[in-house]
């Protein structure tokens, strides 16, 4: 609860950009959670007749197929977004233990963590999803499981330098003077050190596993049986004459909207939230 | 170090796959399954060595590799490194002209942004260069390829030159590769400009409040001069390293980019190998690409530990 109050103040102190961010990334989560409420027609089957331009029926026209825009576009928020938090949200917390971990004991195990990092970092993420996914099937849990793999070094080697740096204060000195242990000092004092700087490199993860999703599913190697932004744009791509037509104009202009508004959304967000963390400081 | 976890990977993901392959060869179409006997599944597991043990078939997989023989790949009928040779040209270059373009013109910008710090040239500059360098390559592509390839046909929808084209002479040959390399190279330099800008703005920013700066400037000279051969010549150092680490994120960003010019590059022919499922080529592929990557990133050690003496 008393973080839930921190993150309501830090919102109150963003700027009109961090604000505009907050309120684009909520109606996308809206969208999202209400997909089934929001679009009228199924996004899976037709619903229409093929390739019909915005209207009132289809609010954003349909694709080749007939499928309702729409709710495709909806649906595709709900891909985003699981698989956006859910890599934030396991590379972040897998990111923090391994990084207070590696900051507490020191030593060989921090030297060999850091090693890992240094690897692990350094190997190309993109063409490695590619094969992972090639190999083991393609699907949303795998894609975030991937890119949790790759993000987790961000977090991990943000929170050891703080743990380092904490460690040598003095009240930290005293509380293992006293006997304070691993788990105490990491609750009692690792945790709120640490808290605001996971907070803003979870923001970034979100939006780079965003992208990266969005651009598997371009390629046509995402999950097949999820309908997310990046799959629609494939589909339109892949269609014959898409050049040469009208039926860019919402086919491929909503899903490339969709992505843009999500991903600057969230940039704003990390801007304003690293701005206020480092003026706390 | 790295190399070799990138080749264990690379043995044993293929191996670590759910399924046997012999199961998967033979069944066929249908519910009606031909099985192979016993002693033919015993024969081809001997003809692919997979019958010998994990550390047997990993060291003759490393010493075929040490000879440079990384498979051959059944669909394109040739070995691996050919098909990836052929095609190496396409994508290096672009990546090349796409880094060069990018840190030129991010260098500038970021060290003007930087001498007029908090003024409304900065201001502007920085808030559109960090809007534009949030949004991913491939959707600037795409971007570019509706507005510029298809509405006003300035540039060529897909391909990496004219197909069945006669040159007249070499001149016509280099244009038209350079035509079609255009709107990739500009859609991969925006996606990387961000990343130079701010860095070269940081850097100068930094650089700017040093006392030579101000003994440059007592000196009386010129504002241009004091910005090239003082400043820059100082705040180069993280930007030199940058190029060569920002080399992964690149490759990365023109495999997709490929994908959108139909380019005809590693990045392309990493997407055809996956949906004909040439496994041997994929790996062959990500092999080279990491390979290339890591050679980069040694590099800019090196690079960076002889251009600054303070590094030990």
């Amino acid at each position: 609860m008393k973080y839930v109050k921190h993150v309501m103040i830090s919102i109150k102190r963003f700027n009109a950009m961090g604000k505009i961010g907050v309120a684009v990334v909520l109606m996308v989560l809206f969208l999202g959670i209400f997909s089934g409420w929001l679009s009228f027609h199924p996004y899976s089957i037709p619903s229409g007749g093929s390739l019909e331009a915005p209207g009132a029926v289809h609010w954003l026209g349909t694709d080749d197929l007939g499928i309702d825009l729409w709710a495709q576009i909806c649906f595709g928020a709900r891909i985003s977004i699981i698989v956006g938090f859910g890599t934030a949200f396991l590379a972040g917390i897998g990111g923090s233990i391994i990084g207070i971990f590696s900051g507490y004991s020191g030593g060989l195990t921090d030297k060999i963590i850091m090693r890992i990092t240094d690897m692990v970092i350094v190997l190309p993420d993109l063409p490695m999803m590619i094969v992972l996914g090639a190999f083991f099937g393609p699907s949303v849990r795998n894609i975030i499981i991937v890119l949790a793999l790759f993000s987790w070094t961000v977090p991990a080697r943000i929170v050891r330098s703080k743990v380092l740096s904490v460690k040598q204060e003095n009240y930290v000195t005293a509380a293992i003077s006293y006997g304070a242990g691993f788990w105490h000092l990491t609750l009692r004092h690792f945790l709120p050190n640490i808290l605001p700087l996971v907070m803003v490199s979870v923001i970034r993860l979100t939006s780079r596993a965003i992208v990266a999703e969005a651009g598997l599913a371009f390629l046509g190697l995402g999950d097949p049986t999820s309908k997310s932004w990046g799959l629609i744009l494939n589909h339109a791509i892949n269609f014959r004459g898409i050049y040469f037509t009208d039926y860019w104009k919402w086919w491929v202009v909503s899903p490339i909207t969709a992505i843009m508004l999500l991903v600057t959304a969230i940039a704003f967000i990390s801007r304003d939230t690293e701005r206020i963390i480092n003026s706390k400081a | 170090m790295t190399f070799f976890v990138i080749i264990t990977l690379n043995f044993f993901i293929p191996r670590l796959m759910p399924g046997d392959p012999f199961i998967f060869l033979s069944s066929s179409e249908g519910q009606i399954t031909t099985t192979y006997s016993e002693e033919q599944i015993a024969k081809y597991k001997a003809y692919y060595g997979l019958d010998k043990p994990m550390v047997v078939q990993y060291t003759s997989y490393i010493t075929n590799l040490l000879k440079g023989n990384i498979g051959y790949s059944i669909y394109y009928n040739n070995s691996v490194i050919n098909i990836i040779g052929k095609r190496m040209l396409w994508t290096v270059s672009i990546v090349l002209a796409a880094i060069l373009v990018s840190c030129l013109i991010g260098t500038v910008l970021g060290s003007l942004s930087a001498w007029y710090r908090d003024g409304v040239f900065d201001k502007v500059l920085y808030s559109f260069i960090i809007a534009i360098s949030e949004i991913p390559a491939f959707i600037i592509g795409i971007v570019f390829l509706f507005i510029l390839a298809a509405k006003l046909g300035l540039f060529p929808l897909s391909g990496g030159m004219k197909t069945f084209a006669n040159y007249s002479c070499f001149a016509d040959h280099i244009t038209d590769i350079l035509h079609h390399a255009f709107l990739p190279v500009l859609t991969l330099s925006i996606a990387r400009l961000g990343e130079f800008y701010l860095l070269s703005r940081n850097s100068m920013v930094s650089v700017l409040t040093k006392d030579y700066m101000r003994t440059a400037r007592a000196k009386g000279l010129r504002n241009r001069r004091i910005i090239f051969r003082h400043a820059l010549k100082n705040a180069m150092l993280p930007i030199v390293t940058r190029i060569f680490l920002s080399l992964g994120s690149v490759f990365g960003g023109a495999i997709l980019v490929e994908n959108v010019f139909n380019y005809p590059g590693v990045g392309h022919l990493m997407r055809e190998a996956v949906m004909v499922r040439d496994y041997v080529l994929i790996q062959g592929i990500f092999l080279f690409v990491a390979v290339t990557v890591l050679t980069m990133n040694l590099l800019a050690d090196i690079i960076y530990r002889r251009l600054d003496p303070r590094v030990s």
